[in-house]
């Protein structure tokens, strides 16, 4: 009995869908035979099997599993398999299940590899606290404890900061897969490892734009009215009064327009679309060397000043690197505004477990016609990126003019 | 000052130290005052104390027990020896029923301050009637306080502690450490109090919990994991199993993320079936593999030499199950800890 892996059909793939299964279960299979249509990043592939057999399918059309996790199994016909499992082990222990056995020793071994549950990953408790802690995919490991159970260090290896030894040397082999090549005509460059966080954006954001197909939508607002609002809240503010930022008036703006929107407030996931009843909205904030999207939760149950005060907190918390792993879950939409850089405007990377993120520009005064005579008004543009599978071109722009009109006339974010 | 004695020396020394003390404690048993003891542990009592003070009874251990517990609740302090640990199954009325309850069933106003010595335990070919381990049958009853101690000063600090608890306490010894030697001391005010884990050895990989015999088997095979494997194992020998020193030894688990439980008892329901519950419970996020135990295999304990040492755990078991705890985790290219 073999098992047949989610192959690496393409060099950035980290996970494959069963698009079709090409042969059906029970059948079987020669060397060669065209076995399984799978969708990668880039495209979709056939994949042939380099085993003869009988066909067992492990996971269903349309499912998703990174690679390395078993999707079938080819063995021979079934009476085989029992005596598969007596023959490699103590036949005392597996005769009587349940009783130990007549010699002094451990009675906990484990059993034959429960093959009933193909999805459950087999990970310690203690890898798997650490895993969530550190925000390490456990799907993703291979494990080396008995019968491929992750375990701490395979949690640590994949995080890459292991802190009990972080002050030892790394080991050979890491130092030789680190080193660059000497005769580089860039120069000997500087290495700096990536820390947890960065290691996170870089896969994610790596993932994101080879997995989501992103487009999109860009609006120019007019913020007349939200830069008078803005300014009466400030005129009218006591003295160490938050005043909201318009970054707080897109935000609460987005929530609204999410809530009449739902198919904005999303998630493309294994072949389904996941729409989220709560409006919970990331913000990105920079910090040094970094990037981190706490999010506001229930942003459209929200006042503005509300938004005001907790983006105010979380982003403090994110500075003085207090920030805590609930207070980075949960996001169903992202905001990302470089307007107080003077970026005009840009395109984000979607985060993915999202359908979409709304980049926002500076605030300028500008030139503008209207009845064709020229004016000036203070003009935004945003940008608003959509996973393509989730979020089609025209529910899209409906929900980009939704956020527009929600800041060109700020009662309606009251 | 200390002094090199062996395990049951330490044992007479502290009955002694404590009827010196205190007029109300005496010793009964089968055989306990002109034959000295089948084990030899009363040796010289009676011809200090008096016959009055070192009871010879009959062959009764349900009676024996009885009336200890009686004298126990009208204000002295009886230390019963019951030969074995299997018989003391006769008195298990008056141990469980009695003894435990009594101090619950008269809301505290009746105290039962006794001490009930019992040895056990394998490897001297004196089949399944009188080698088998029970500190797991005592362990469960709420009301006795059990003690399992491993070495000669333990074994001396323990039982003045239990002579002069107010509770009824089952002290287990085992037959095979009566000889072995250690350093003791003679402060007949020094006591090991009940609840208190010892740290036989510390280490980083695992950690192993072993209680009598089974402690030193640990041990030993601690230094062969350190010698041949290059695991760094923690022994914790827990000295009482009632109070537990959980503390102790989950703050080991927390460090070393590997738990293996040794004992020569029973596996079913056994000391290692309770305290791994107890670990998983409460350091389940802190565990990288399954609790381990290695325990007497389960069958009545055999006559025939070899088959009783092969029921018994040796060090090359203990060795197997830390190997099962720590795969993949330690070895060449896991860089350890």
């Amino acid at each position: 009995m073999s098992e047949i892996v989610m192959p690496r059909l393409t060099d950035s793939m980290e996970e494959g869908v069963i698009l079709s299964w090409l042969k059906a279960d029970g059948d079987e299979i020669a060397v060669g035979d065209e076995l399984v249509e799978i969708e990668t990043d880039k495209a979709s592939m056939v994949y042939e099997s380099d085993l003869a057999g009988t066909l067992e399918i492990l996971v269903p059309e349309g499912e998703t599993r990174p690679i390395g996790e078993p999707i079938a199994r080819i063995g021979e016909a079934s009476p085989a398999d029992a005596g598969e499992a007596v023959a490699d082990g103590d036949p005392v222990g597996r005769t009587s299940p349940g009783v130990p056995s007549g010699t002094p020793t451990a009675p906990a071994q484990a059993p034959v590899q429960d093959h009933d549950h193909a999805e459950h990953i087999k990970v310690s408790p203690l890898a798997r606290r650490i895993a969530k802690e550190k925000g390490v995919d456990l799907s993703g490991l291979t494990g080396s404890g008995p019968g491929g159970r992750i375990i701490k260090v395979d949690v640590e290896a994949a995080s890459g900061s292991d802190p009990a030894t972080a002050a030892e040397p790394a080991s050979p082999a890491q130092s030789a897969a680190a080193s660059p090549p000497a005769d580089s005509a860039k120069g000997p460059p500087e290495t700096v490892e990536l820390n947890r966080t960065q290691s996170l954006i870089a896969r994610r954001m790596s993932e994101s734009k080879a997995t989501i197909p992103h487009f999109y939508l860009r609006t120019v607002v007019d913020m007349d009215r939200a830069v008078e609002v803005r300014a009466a809240f400030k005129e009218e503010a006591t003295e160490g009064e938050t005043v909201p930022s318009l970054n707080d008036f897109v935000v609460k703006a987005a929530a609204i327009a999410l809530r009449r929107h739902p198919i904005a407030n999303a998630a493309f996931r294994d072949g389904h679309f996941e729409l989220y009843p709560k409006v919970n909205v990331g913000i990105a904030v920079a910090t040094e060397g970094s990037l981190i999207v706490p999010v506001i939760k229930d942003a459209d149950h929200l006042s503005l000043a509300e938004i005001s005060e907790e983006t105010r907190r979380l982003a403090g918390r994110v500075r003085s690197a207090e920030i805590t792993p609930p207070e980075l879950a949960g996001g169903t939409f992202t905001v990302s505004n470089l307007g107080m850089f003077g970026v005009t405007g840009f395109d984000a990377v979607i985060n993915p477990g999202q359908a979409g993120i709304l980049s926002v520009g500076e605030v300028a005064e500008k030139p503008v016609v209207t009845d064709g005579k020229i004016g000036s008004a203070h003009l935004m543009e945003i940008t608003l990126a959509c996973d393509h599978r989730i979020l089609y071109g025209a529910d899209g722009a409906e929900f980009l003019a939704s956020v527009k009109a929600n800041l060109e006339e700020p009662g309606l974010l009251a | 000052m200390m002094a090199e004695i062996r395990m049951r020396e330490a044992l007479r020394d502290a009955m002694a130290e404590e009827m010196r003390r205190d007029g109300n404690v005496f010793v009964m048993g089968e055989d306990v005052a002109v034959f000295q003891g089948a084990f030899k542990v009363t040796e010289g009592l009676m011809e200090e104390f008096g016959e009055k003070r070192v009871r010879d009874t009959p062959i009764s251990e349900n009676t024996i027990v009885g009336i200890g517990v009686g004298a126990a609740m009208a204000g002295l302090r009886p230390i019963v020896e019951l030969m074995t640990v299997n018989f003391s199954l006769l008195a298990l009325d008056q141990i469980v029923n009695h003894a435990a309850a009594i101090p619950y069933m008269f809301n505290g106003n009746a105290r039962v301050p006794m001490v009930i010595r019992m040895p056990g335990g394998g490897g001297h070919q004196l089949g399944p009637t009188h080698s088998h381990s029970f500190e797991a049958l005592y362990l469960q009853v709420p009301g006795l306080l059990v003690a399992c101690p491993s070495t000669p000063a333990d074994a001396k600090g323990l039982l003045k502690a239990a002579i002069r608890d107010e509770n009824p306490v089952i002290f287990i010894e085992h037959e095979s450490l009566y000889g072995i030697k250690g350093e003791v001391s003679d402060d007949e005010d020094e006591i090991v109090r009940f609840g208190e884990a010892a740290v036989r050895r510390e280490g980083e990989d695992v950690t192993i919990v072993g209680i009598l015999k089974m402690a030193h088997v640990a041990e030993q095979a601690a230094a062969e994991l350190e010698e041949k494997h290059g695991i760094s194992a923690e022994v914790i020998d827990p000295r009482t199993l009632r109070p537990l020193d959980l503390d102790t030894i989950l703050a080991s688990v927390r460090k070393t993320n590997r738990a293996v439980i040794v004992e020569e008892g029973w596996p079913h329901g056994g000391v290692g079936a309770n305290l791994s519950t107890l670990i998983t419970e409460q350091a389940f996020d802190w565990l990288d593999a399954p609790v381990q135990r290695v325990t007497g295999a389960d069958v009545p304990m055999p006559y025939s030499r070899r088959m009783e040492q092969a029921a018994i755990p040796h060090e090359e078991n203990v060795i197997e199950a830390v190997l099962a705890a720590t795969e993949g985790a330690i070895g060449p290219g896991k860089g350890g800890s």
